[in-house]
């Protein structure tokens, strides 16, 4: 019986036999009377057979957990969706237009650099930048307008644009931010959907839109603009370009890449912008009353998910969230 | 060795025709003089026009050259009456870098060489001018001699012999105004084409190449030693260099202005006088040069613009709200990184000792 049920672990079989062995011996020892000698070696079968059972339950439980271990991975970790694919489409043709703008802009400002002078050989001289720059502002412009359209004509849009709106609790937040920082308070403030920081992201994009396409189409159309504005328009509209091309740029590459990417806990790369998907850990981390009114709308409780944050150790200390 | 003997041989023979020339040569200025020192003497080319062979021994005399004899230059003269063709005269015989006669030690005739006027003489154009046409023959004087073609005040009329319609548009130029008042800093043709490094200013390697000439210009124009001194702005170069024009021009555009572009080549005047191209009612023709359908609207603003000075007006305060709104926000949000670091490396420290 043993033996068909186990599949051979000899070493096993060998370790039973020599206890059936050996509890007979010891029993036999003294009791000499044939009747009560097969009463005893009956009852230490009986005995003998349950433990074999608990044995091979036990073998039998080990296997299938290692068998189950080995067939379905990790535990299912929940993902929540953040950004969905028509944000993410925004978000990168809005990233490549912007990288394209400073990469070109940057060495029309800093002329004096040695850097910008290798910048215009390499691309074959200011024309070709030129282009490029507008190639750039064509990006700019059309993600501008269709996010404009996204706002009206998409419940999700309409949604988000909500809650980005500037509220009296994002000043709260960011002074319950600092007492944090200071160690005055041990609780970083409870942020929905969009935190101040993301808030602050997003309006000074649209800040920066507004000047910098502003500006960059009165300077492209340079000479329709004249017929209308006086010189000095277009000179402020020249110096507003170039100082606040710098300004996103020092807050693109400083401040958002920090946040999003370079932060301890990100660092190198937050994958947010490329899944869209955020891990529980983090919703409930960045985002906990967000979190907290997505599973009270599925009617989930929030102590729920066992699976979330499980293994990752203590919950870290959690920057600015994604944005 | 046989060699050898024969170029020591060569040295003897060569030192002693030397010596031989040199014993001829102190006689041969008033030999010369007995048919050159006639005012009469000439001769008919076969073009008709009659050269006079006249040679003034005063203007010799008070010449950078006096001291030399005629054959010192006119070498191929060895017999009178001459004989065979007479050549030009070579001034690179002694105008060589390291010449032992004493010539000035410099290098100025390979630059000619290279010249658009060394260039076109050297390919046979017959009008192209060689030393003598600039510098005179038997009368050269110091440039700084009054009496030199070479001099400041002569060069612009030395030049328009050839350059006639470029030397009548530079005599209306305020430059040439405070040439003739005496203010030799201001530019003549040298100063802005250079001198015997003359390219034509379609060569990128001429001083007045498009892509070249706010350096030109600059040379004068960003020195308050040289224009400062009489009230000239000299910030001009630099916010010229600032604006799109400048900044295009210096990584090769060749489609924006330049200085000249502007205020004219030749006859530059002051942005006072009516008909400067810079005077405020000519600035929408001058800008329509190149941007199509420039109206008045050009002029309604400052061209040299320096957006850090008060006097840029409203260019100014916009200039002065984008700089301290960039300190501002920078200095916010570095902070707030630094503030998240620093907590993010306390907890840190704290979680590592519990």
């Amino acid at each position: 019986m043993p033996e068909a049920v186990v599949g051979g672990p000899d070493p096993l079989r060998v370790e039973l036999e020599g206890e059936i062995q050996h509890a007979v011996e010891a029993e036999l020892r003294d009791v000499l009377d044939q009747e009560q000698r097969e009463r005893v070696i009956a009852r230490l079968r009986a005995e003998l057979a349950e433990e074999i059972q608990v044995r091979i339950a036990r073998v039998k439980a080990e296997l299938a957990a290692e068998l189950l271990a080995r067939e379905a991975p990790a535990p299912v970790r929940r993902e929540f969706e953040r950004f969905s694919w028509n944000f993410r489409a925004q978000h990168w043709i809005l990233l490549t237009s912007c990288l394209t703008l400073i990469v070109t802009g940057l060495p029309l400002k800093f002329h004096e650099a040695r850097i910008s002078q290798l910048f215009f050989d390499l691309v074959g001289g200011v024309q070709v930048s030129t282009l490029i720059h507008r190639i750039g502002a064509v990006g700019l412009i059309a993600v501008g307008a269709y996010h404009l359209f996204y706002l009206a004509a998409f419940r999700e849009g309409r949604r988000n644009f909500l809650k980005l709106l500037p509220q009296p609790q994002d000043v709260r937040d960011l002074f319950q931010m600092f007492r944090y920082f200071l160690g005055r308070s041990e609780e970083r403030p409870r942020f929905g959907r969009f935190s101040y920081v993301e808030k602050f992201d997003y309006w000074a994009v649209y800040w920066g839109m507004v000047v910098m396409i502003g500006s960059g189409l009165i300077l492209w159309f340079l000479e329709t603009t004249l017929q209308y504005l006086p010189k000095f328009a277009a000179d402020i509209a020249r110096e507003a370009h170039s100082d606040e091309g710098l300004l996103a740029t020092l807050a693109i590459i400083i401040w958002h890449f920090y946040n999003v990417h370079l932060n301890p806990e990100h660092f190198p790369m937050n994958r947010t912008f490329l899944t869209g998907k955020i891990s529980e850990a983090e919703m409930r981390a960045h985002h906990p009353l967000e979190y907290e009114e997505i599973l009270a709308a599925r009617g989930l409780s929030i102590q729920a998910p066992a699976g979330a944050g499980h293994g990752e150790g203590p919950v870290r200390s959690p920057g600015p969230p994604t944005s | 060795m046989a060699m050898r003997s024969g170029r020591i041989g060569c040295l003897v023979l060569g030192g002693a025709l030397g010596i031989l020339l040199l014993a001829a040569a102190a006689q041969a200025m008033p030999k010369c003089l007995v048919c050159h020192g006639k005012r009469t003497l000439s001769k008919t080319l076969p073009s008709g026009r009659v050269v006079s062979l006249f040679v003034d021994e005063k203007l010799l005399a008070e010449s950078v050259h006096a001291g030399r004899v005629c054959t010192d230059c006119h070498s191929d003269i060895t017999a009178i009456p001459h004989k065979g063709e007479i050549q030009r005269v070579s001034c690179v015989r002694c105008h060589f870098k390291g010449n032992p006669v004493g010539a000035p030690q410099k290098d100025i005739y390979v630059e000619y060489a290279r010249s658009v006027h060394g260039v076109a003489a050297a390919a046979g154009n017959t009008k192209a001018p060689v030393c003598q046409d600039c510098h005179g023959t038997h009368g050269i004087r110091p440039p700084k001699d009054p009496g030199s073609l070479m001099n400041k005040i002569h060069i612009p009329e030395t030049c328009g012999r050839c350059h006639l319609a470029e030397f009548s548009d530079y005599r209306e130029s305020v430059h040439w105004k405070a040439v003739k008042e005496g203010k030799k800093d201001s530019a003549v043709c040298t100063d802005c084409h250079g001198e015997h490094t003359i390219r034509a200013h379609t060569s990128p390697e001429s001083s007045t190449y498009i892509t070249r000439v706010p350096e030109t210009c600059s040379h004068c124009h960003a020195s308050v030693a040289v224009v400062g001194k009489y009230g000239i702005k000299t910030e001009q170069v630099a916010t010229y260099g600032r604006s799109y024009h400048g900044v295009a021009i210096k990584f090769g555009g060749k489609t924006v202005a330049n200085c000249a572009s502007c205020h004219g080549v030749h006859d530059i005047r002051p942005s006072d006088d009516p008909q400067s191209a810079v005077y405020v009612e000519n600035i929408p023709k001058t800008c329509g040069k190149c941007h199509e359908g420039a109206n008045a609207n050009y002029a309604k603003g400052r061209i040299h613009l320096d957006p850090t000075k008060r006097e840029a007006g409203l260019v100014y305060w916009v200039s002065l709200f984008f700089k301290w709104l960039t300190i501002s926000t920078m200095v916010g949000l570095v902070a707030h990184i630094g503030l998240d670091l620093f907590r993010r490396l306390r907890r840190g420290k704290v979680a590592h000792e519990s």
